[in-house]
This record gives C-alpha cells, structure tokens and sequence, in this order.
C-alpha cells in the first residue's frame, strides 16, 4: 500500500496505489472512481477490498480522492462533475506511469460509475475494460434523495455546482459510447435499468455497500468483488 | 481553477511498524507554534477523513493557527492492514495509538500530543492518554460514560411520554431493562483491568473511572462535548457526577451541542466545534 498524491499543484489528489502481485503475465492495471459524499465515506471499506482482490489477481490498482473530497485538496464547494471526470484522467496517466502499460481498466461505484463512462467515452483508446456498478441511472432522483432531511449529506456539502451537475446525469444518453469491453454490474434493480441499452448488464444478490447501516454491519459485496475480478480476467 | 491553500502542508505518511496510514498536516515552518501535536483519532469503522469530512477541515484549521496534526487509521480500519498477532481489537488500537506517537517523536520532533475522538474515538483517546506521559491533552467527543442515577431518572422521565415505551417495558423488550441488567452484572464483576475489556462493556467498567482519575491526577487537560443524542447521557452534568475526580484542578471544560445529532452533521455544528476546540486550544 502506497498513499501518495497525484494531479497538479492546484488540484492535489490523494491516492493509494497498490502494486500487481508477481505474475507471469503482462502487467495489467486498474482504476477505482469512489462514490461521492456519505457514499463515499461508507464503500470505502468494500473499495478497499476490491483494490485487495485486483492487486492479488495481478493488478496495478489505484484509488483517489476526488478535488474537494476525502484526503484530497479544496473544499466541497469547489466541487463539480467536470472536475472530477478531469481527476479521474489525472488517476488514469498517474497509474500507466507507474506500472508502465498503455491501457488500464476503469471501475467505478455509484456516482464514480457515472465520471468512469465519461472518460471511458473520451479515452477509448486508454481503457481496456470499463465496470460500472451500481451507476446512478437518473441524476434527478439521485440529487432529491441527497436533499431529503434524513439524508447523511447536508446542503453545504453537495455545493451549487455539483448538485447541478449531480442534477444532470442520464445515463442512458451516457451509454452510447462505450468501450468494447464493458459490464454494468447491479445490486439494486429499478425499473430504469430495462430501458439502457448498450451494455450488458448483470444483476447480483449482496449488499450495498454505500449505505450505512450495511457497512457497520460488517457486511461486504462479496460477490460483485468476486464478479469483477473473473469478469477482468 | 481553485486557488491552492498555501497556509497549511500536508505528507501522507506510513506510521510505526505496522505502516498505518496517516496524513500529516502542518503549517509553514515559518508559522509552526511550539505547541504539542494533535492526534485524530477514527470514529468507528469510518476512516480517517472522519464524517462529513470533519476531521480533514478540523485538521487545515487547526494548522492554518500554526499546529501540527496527523489523522491515521487503525490497524483494519480504513486504509491500514489488520495486524497479524492475536491481539483483541481494543488492545491493538490502543497499541497502534503508542506505535503512533513513537514514529511521530522521530520523524516530526514532537514530543506532546493532544488525542482527540468522536464516540469510540474519545474512548481509546482517554483509555490510552491516562498513562502515556507524552499525552498533556484530550479533547472527547460524545465519550462513554457510566450511568448515573440521575441518568437512569433522565432516563424513564424522558421514555415516560411515549406510549411505545410502556409497551417495550410490558413486553420485556425495553432498552433500561437491558442496561440496567447489564449494569447489575457488571456491578457485581466490575472489570478494573484492560484485559477482557471492549468498547462494548466499557459504560460499566471500574477501568473506566481508573483512566479518567488516572488522567485527572496526570494534569491532563480535558474538553468534553455532548451532542443531544448520545443515547449514554441524558444531562449536562453526568460526567462530572460519573467522574468527580475529572473535573479537579478546573482541567476539565464541558461543552453542551443541543442542536447537534451525534456526527455533527450541521454545517453550523461543525464550525463551532472547530471554534469550541480552537478556544480551548489557545486558552492554556
């Protein structure tokens, strides 16, 4: 485990790289895109596991903190989606750099589903393989749920800028350049999800690990850990 | 693009010999106060960047008025491995907290610490700092404290109003059945050592009032604060009655969050904590 900071002066990002277990193979890497807000704080535990399993299975793996999040520079004011697509970029240079290959694969939860098709979209070339698991499906729905009183993240935290970009998501539209290689994994089924196309999509019994309750509870996602690191192979 | 703050530095470290995850924040050397560090202790499970990213502004802050102060996650908490020996979870973060201010006196040339913790945080902060000399201060958040008489009056005047709670006792499924029965276990094999002990059995514990009487006699300094909802306090003077000796020598200050939920969730919540700790901080 290796924290170090990547990204520019102005935008120093925090991140934890983790080195491929020795394998015969060509050295293989990939990038974690976190969720954001209270999700962020309560998956870090699974996106840590999964950073585990992957480096065993013979990848490079990075982590980072969004500007404005976590350990990370800026404040969440300063936040917006933008930016964070341009943070994930910076993530993706830094690991090719550091483990020296020409492509990486690109994972992401939540709302770092939603930032990881965005760049895959941009980068096709980069990525060699994109997962999205449990991406936000409507942007719309997602940030009136972040507003409800009895949601962990306060006004103040989402910030202007961010909650109009948060506000925005469609992933349908999102879909439609994509990776050859890519996999929509899915614990929470919506009816929203029989109308993307695109992608091939998976849908798994276990635990959301960004809510609360399911993390203090100890429990893991075990079987989409287990999904993505077969599905990578 | 964001201007970057340049009043403050911060170095992700790798802490004592089980490399546990820190990030050290200070301010320009130039504006470094001979004061002692600030260690921030995890709350639960949650890692080092605390909720609502609490611990990270608490952090900028406070070396933005010239202190150093490092945030590291537990061994299996966050991003540090699990330790490899057999020790209970209590006792290894108690140790990673001493393995911790060890690799802080050689790396950063400090020598005093003020521990600092929410909850589960506060615990391990007064249950390690009652003996380690190096620890002059703690600054504890919603902390365990033993039940009180007065608690347990609180307690049933506070559940007397809702109708559920009649049911709850009727049905055998009350909370202060519960805690009361804990209690009078425990009352009679009261734990007055650190072995055996856990965070969950520790409102009942001879240990407890060990530390607090421990720091207490050491000098150390104490700011404690209460939110509106810890469920193991119900009035404002709970701690001085659970721990006369703590307050002694006017080294105690208590501080009251009426309008706050247990994780200081509010914005305005969260900036008078960092005013509240600050002032406390200044006023030696």
């Amino acid at each position: 485990m290796n924290p170090l900071y990547i990204g520019t002066a102005e935008r120093r990002l925090f991140g934890l790289y983790e080195p491929a277990a020795p394998s015969r193979g060509r050295p293989r890497a990939a990038v974690l895109c976190y969720p954001w807000g209270s999700e962020y704080i309560y998956a870090h535990r699974s996106m840590r596991q999964l950073a585990a399993r992957l480096s065993t299975a013979g990848y490079h793996t990075l982590r980072f903190d969004y500007f404005g999040t976590g350990d990370s520079s800026g404040d969440a004011a300063q936040t917006d989606l933008v930016g964070s697509d341009s943070d994930a970029e910076a993530a993706i240079e830094a690991l090719k750099d550091i483990a020296g290959t020409p492509k990486v694969a690109l994972i992401g939860l939540r709302v770092g589903a939603n930032i990881a098709v965005h760049v895959a979209s941009r980068h096709p070339a980069e990525i060699d393989a994109l997962v999205l698991w449990d991406p936000i499906v409507s942007g719309e729905q997602y940030a009136r749920s972040l507003q409800e009183p009895s949601a962990a993240d306060s006004d103040n935290e989402l910030g202007a800028n961010m909650l109009r970009d948060l506000r925005a998501i469609d992933l349908r539209s999102d879909l439609e350049v994509l990776p050859e290689r890519a996999l929509m994994l899915v614990t929470e089924r919506l009816p929203a999800h029989e109308q993307l196309r695109g992608i091939s999509i998976e849908f798994l019994t276990a635990p959301c690990p960004w809510i609360e309750s399911i993390t203090t509870s100890g429990a893991l996602p075990v079987p989409v850990i287990q999904r993505i690191e077969e599905w990578l192979r | 693009m964001a201007a970057v703050d340049i009043t403050y530095k911060e170095q992700a470290v790798l802490l004592g010999r089980n490399a546990l995850v820190g990030i050290v924040t200070r301010p320009p050397a130039t504006h470094q106060k001979d004061e002692p560090a600030i260690v921030i202790l995890n709350t639960g499970i949650v890692h080092r960047v605390g909720h609502h990213r609490m611990y990270v502004s608490l952090a900028r802050a406070l070396a933005k008025s010239g202190r150093t102060v490092v945030r590291f996650d537990f061994s299996g908490i966050g991003d540090s491995k699990p330790r490899s020996d057999s020790s209970s979870p209590l006792t290894a973060s108690l140790a990673d907290i001493r393995e911790v201010l060890d690799s802080l006196e050689k790396t950063h040339h400090v020598h005093s610490f003020i521990l600092v913790g929410l909850c589960s945080g506060a615990d391990h902060a007064v249950l390690y700092g009652h003996t380690d000399p190096r620890v002059v201060g703690l600054v504890l958040m919603d902390p365990t404290l033993p039940p009180t008489l007065r608690y347990y009056l609180y307690y049933v005047m506070q559940r007397l109003r809702n109708v559920r709670n009649w049911i709850s006792v009727a049905t055998g499924r009350s909370g202060l059945l519960r805690l009361m029965s804990a209690h009078l276990k425990n009352s009679v094999r009261p734990s007055t050592e650190l072995a055996g002990l856990t965070l969950q059995n520790l409102q009942f514990s001879s240990y407890l009032v060990r530390c607090y009487r421990g720091a207490a006699a050491r000098g150390v300094r104490m700011l404690s604060v209460f939110t509106s909802v810890s469920v193991r306090h119900t009035y404002k003077q709970q701690m001085l009655d659970a721990f006369p000796e703590a307050s002694a020598g006017g080294k105690l200050r208590l501080e009251f969050f009426p309008d706050s939920d247990h994780l200081f969730s509010g914005e305005k919540e969260r900036a008078r904590l960092l005013a509240v700790i600050a002032d406390w901080l200044d006023s030696r």
